[in-house]
């Protein structure tokens, strides 16, 4: 399958081996050195400290959903308390013994886990808002709460749970079993992050409409992080109930939950680092000052939290990004993966059926009807415009062709499929790209990084690292050698040009290898030169891969130059389906257009 | 016919818990999550006022001009520089809710005040004897919600505020002022949302924490009322006679999440809430 890569570029240049152990290296010495803390250190702060190590491990989860992926969320507390719980009832019920233990730790995880898709399938679904996962993350403490308060002894009501067993340690070896568990879960963190599937929570993050649209299931991805981080999370209730030998309702509230969100935005959203060492300073400081200064101590820590909000989002830990980048030092230059020419997939026998069949499709917002009566068929090669003048019902028809769930009525098929119903995903699976008007990339995520996504429903996502090599099929790569977008590869999409934005999203939607790709506008803005190009493309596509093409567009002189077809909609309706020069030539498109006043 | 009583009277304290934070949400597309604090410092000008010696419905007008006094610094040093970044917003009105709550910490001390009964005493409705407070809270959430419509739709601040509700670009390219509109309206809900934490007085305990056990009801009301203040009504009314029941004949504790509940699942089957009927 990939046997067009060369062997040169499956092997990892000696430079980039070194900074892939780095953060091994930087976790075993931190291990070593938090290994022989508890020595040093006082009865008090040992204590204190284990505790903010196990916040530290839920501030990474907060960081995961809310820094990377995008999702603001109270909710880990719940995850924590529900984990907390879980050992305290099974540890008081069976004591410390190993099957007790195991059925402890088993619990803490699973059910915060099965907690967490429940939450998930509740808070992301197609459409749904960001406000509204967090507004579900918020009722779920305080479900879980009054839950707890109800619990009678089962839960230990407003008192809580004390007395049960706990693991046979000392302090020093809560501290130390804290501190491996913290590393563990912020290496894992930071491994996957920096990998390309780290990279799709990014996406998510940025735009989740060109996720879906590229065929991923935004909606899974979204459940599976919760239910895993809820995992996580109930790992660290495990932790603390040990630890501290007591639960109470507050482990699992609201406020709770808030101050995880103020850790992790004082230390720095997105930079897992910021938020654990920011978690361990506020919760040691909170617990040497509170004592003496209260009031004045939340004071300090809410005012600080809003100025942070307000002048510094990227938190603490930009502050110091940005000296470090200051320095020589800091300055590295992520390298680019090597871009190779990947097999085309194994098409079906080319048929002379219709990829795309329309029959009698009708839409309407209320009582305004936009399209009506609309009967369509275009076969592989077709390289089709729509052509029209502005509310003629194009981009809605568009929309109609790509989102199944759009209400509407009359028959879609792609491929013999009807695709009433479906969500853009399982279109884009079913052989549909959709070029949006207003470029739609990942403006966050680098060149390669957006292309690679494309390729993601087709070869995965490497967990654990970045590939050195980007295999996109050969159509991909000329468009991308064509508008000269091989080059800055690593370049962040933000930083790019109008025009290779436009390029940019054309190539990752070709890089799903389509059947049918609708392009809604893909010139507009462009200059001359750049609209020869996509021209060029879009023929080649057509013409020479067999791809079918649906353009929407208003140049008509670049339409006549690469259509085969035209299809000519007005108010609503399809009013003429020909050849070029049978439309061009047409009195009626002379009418629609220029009102006749032109000729 | 104490189920009705209490379903509405629940119902309307609900409503003018609530009320401040629709007219900010409506408007500034912005949940103010420091409105329980404005809760709380509606309460302690109740305080204020019975320790001068006035009249206790004295605080009500005091309570509004603080409340909006203090939004409108909120609005312009908080919230402005937040408008393109809603989810940052919900994060630094919750940081100043902490702010205020320990200021109020530092001014009276953390300790429950007892404030004079607005309006003592019972009255007799078709045959029970009812608080007669809770009867004038009715009232009074009559009263503002019948305000609250007037100024949507007869003063020319309705007219803006309406404007930006539907189509702030277009708004401003009319020519209206729309960051005194919004300045506007953050003041008046910060302001109600004070003089709701004076009704509150003679019903709950009055300490630094009192606002934020009512900010996730009113917050869950909002949402589900997707800034239609009819639709808030409905909301109060159906989710109040919920709490109620629940709390009656089930368990006064999962009377207390129904609200939250109910309306989390409300918006997930119907994400426009109860704005669409």
């Amino acid at each position: 399958m990939l046997d067009t890569i060369p062997a040169a570029a499956r092997t990892v240049p000696p430079g980039r081996r070194l900074s892939r152990a780095a953060p091994i290296v930087v976790a075993a010495l931190a291990a070593a050195a938090l290994w022989i803390a508890p020595t040093f250190l006082d009865t008090f702060a040992v204590n204190v400290l284990t505790r903010s190590m196990i916040y530290a491990m839920l501030a990474v989860t907060v960081d995961l959903l809310w820094g990377f992926a995008g999702i603001l969320t109270f909710g880990q507390a719940a995850f924590f308390g529900v984990g907390a719980y879980a050992t305290a009832m099974i540890l008081g019920t069976y004591g410390a013994t190993p099957l007790g233990i195991a059925a402890g730790i088993a619990t803490a995880v699973a059910a915060p886990a099965l907690l967490g898709l429940a939450v998930g399938w509740l808070s992301f679904y197609h459409r749904s808002t960001p406000l509204y996962a967090s507004v579900i993350s918020l009722v779920v403490p305080i479900v879980v709460t009054q839950l707890i308060y109800s619990g009678g002894e089962w839960t230990g009501s407003s008192s809580g749970l004390v007395g049960f067993d706990v693991l046979p340690f000392e302090i020093e070896g809560y501290f130390r079993l804290a501190a491996l568990a913290l590393i563990a879960v912020t290496l894992a963190a930071w491994i996957l992050v920096r990998s390309d599937a780290g990279r799709a929570l990014v996406a998510l993050r940025d735009n989740e409409a060109r996720c879906a649209y590229l065929g991923l299931n935004p909606r899974r991805l979204q459940i599976r992080l919760t239910a895993a981080l809820a995992a996580v999370a109930g790992l660290a209730g495990f932790l603390f109930a040990n630890a501290s030998g007591v639960v109470a309702p507050e482990n699992a509230g609201f406020l709770f939950g808030t101050e995880l969100v103020i850790w992790v935005a004082l230390g720095g959203r997105g930079t897992l680092l910021g938020p654990v060492l920011g978690t361990i300073a506020i919760d040691y400081l909170a617990a040497n000052l509170s004592g003496d200064l209260p009031f004045l101590w939340q004071l300090l820590l809410g005012t600080a939290f809003v100025a942070i909000i307000i002048l510094l989002p990227g938190g603490l830990a930009d502050l110091a990004g940005r000296l470090w980048r200051a320095l020589p030092l800091g300055r590295t230059e992520p390298a680019a993966p090597a871009l190779v020419a990947r097999e085309a997939e194994a098409q079906a026998a080319p048929t002379d059926a219709p990829i795309l069949k329309v029959r009698g499709l009708a839409k309407a917002y209320g009582s305004l009807t936009v399209l009506e009566g609309i009967d369509l068929e275009i076969r592989a090669g077709e390289l089709v415009s729509l052509v029209g003048p502005n509310g003629a019902g194009k981009t809605t028809l568009m929309r109609c062709l790509s989102d199944g769930s759009e209400p509407f009525t009359g028959a879609i098929a792609i491929g013999g499929t009807a695709i009433a119903g479906l969500t853009p995903n399982r279109i884009v699976g079913l052989g549909v790209g959709r070029k949006f008007q207003v470029a739609s990339v990942f403006e966050s995520l680098s060149v390669a990084d957006c292309l690679r996504l494309a390729r993601a429903p087709h070869d995965g996502l490497n967990p654990v690292g970045q590939d050195p090599v980007l295999g996109l099929p050969q159509a991909a790569l000329d468009v991308l050698r064509m508008t000269g977008l091989d080059r800055p590869l690593t370049q962040p999409a933000r930083l790019l040009s109008h025009g290779q934005k436009q390029a940019l999203e054309l190539a990752m939607v070709v890089a799903l290898e389509p059947r049918l790709i609708l392009l809604d506008e893909p010139t507009a803005g462009l200059t001359k030169a750049e609209r020869t190009t996509i021209g060029t493309v879009l023929k080649a596509l057509t013409a020479g891969r067999r791809i079918a093409a649906v353009l929407v567009e208003h140049d008509l002189d670049f339409v006549r130059e690469i259509s085969s077809r035209i299809v000519v909609l007005h108010q609503g309706r399809l009013v003429l389906d020909g050849t070029v020069d049978a439309v061009v030539g047409s009195e009626l498109v002379r009418t629609i257009y220029s009102g006749g006043a032109h000729g | 016919m104490l189920l009705t009583l209490d379903i509405l009277t629940t119902a309307a304290i609900l409503f003018v818990v609530s009320i401040g934070l629709l007219a900010i949400f409506g408007v500034l597309k912005i949940i103010n999550f420091a409105h329980g604090a404005w809760l709380t410092v509606g309460a302690y000008c109740a305080v204020v006022t019975a320790r001068l010696g006035l009249n206790p419905w004295a605080a009500l007008p005091l309570a509004f001009v603080v409340g909006a006094a203090l939004g409108g610094l909120a609005e312009h040093f908080i919230i402005r520089p937040l408008y393109r970044r809603p989810l940052d917003a919900i994060l630094a009105t919750w940081g100043l809710g902490i702010v205020l709550g320990q200021l109020i910490t530092l001014a009276f001390g953390r300790d429950v005040q007892l404030t004079p009964n607005l309006y003592a005493g019972t009255v007799a409705v078709l045959g029970v004897e009812y608080s007669a407070y809770r009867l004038v809270a009715l009232g009074i959430a009559l009263v503002i919600g019948i305000l609250f419509a007037l100024t949507i739709e007869r003063t020319r601040l309705g007219l803006s505020a309406r404007a930006v509700i539907m189509n702030e670009t277009l708004a401003r390219s009319l020519g209206i002022d729309t960051g005194r509109v919004r300045l506007v309206v953050f003041m008046i809900g910060a302001g109600l949302a004070a003089l709701a934490g004076v009704l509150l007085t003679p019903l709950t305990s009055v300490d630094p924490n009192m606002g934020v056990s009512w900010l996730i009801g009113a917050f869950m009301l909002v949402m589900v009322a997707d800034a239609s203040f009819l639709a808030l009504a409905a909301a109060c009314l159906v989710f109040g006679a919920a709490q109620v029941l629940i709390s009656t004949f089930v368990s006064p504790i999962l009377g207390s999440i129904a609200v939250a509940v109910l309306a989390a699942l409300v918006l997930r089957v119907s994400p426009k809430g109860f704005s669409r009927a």
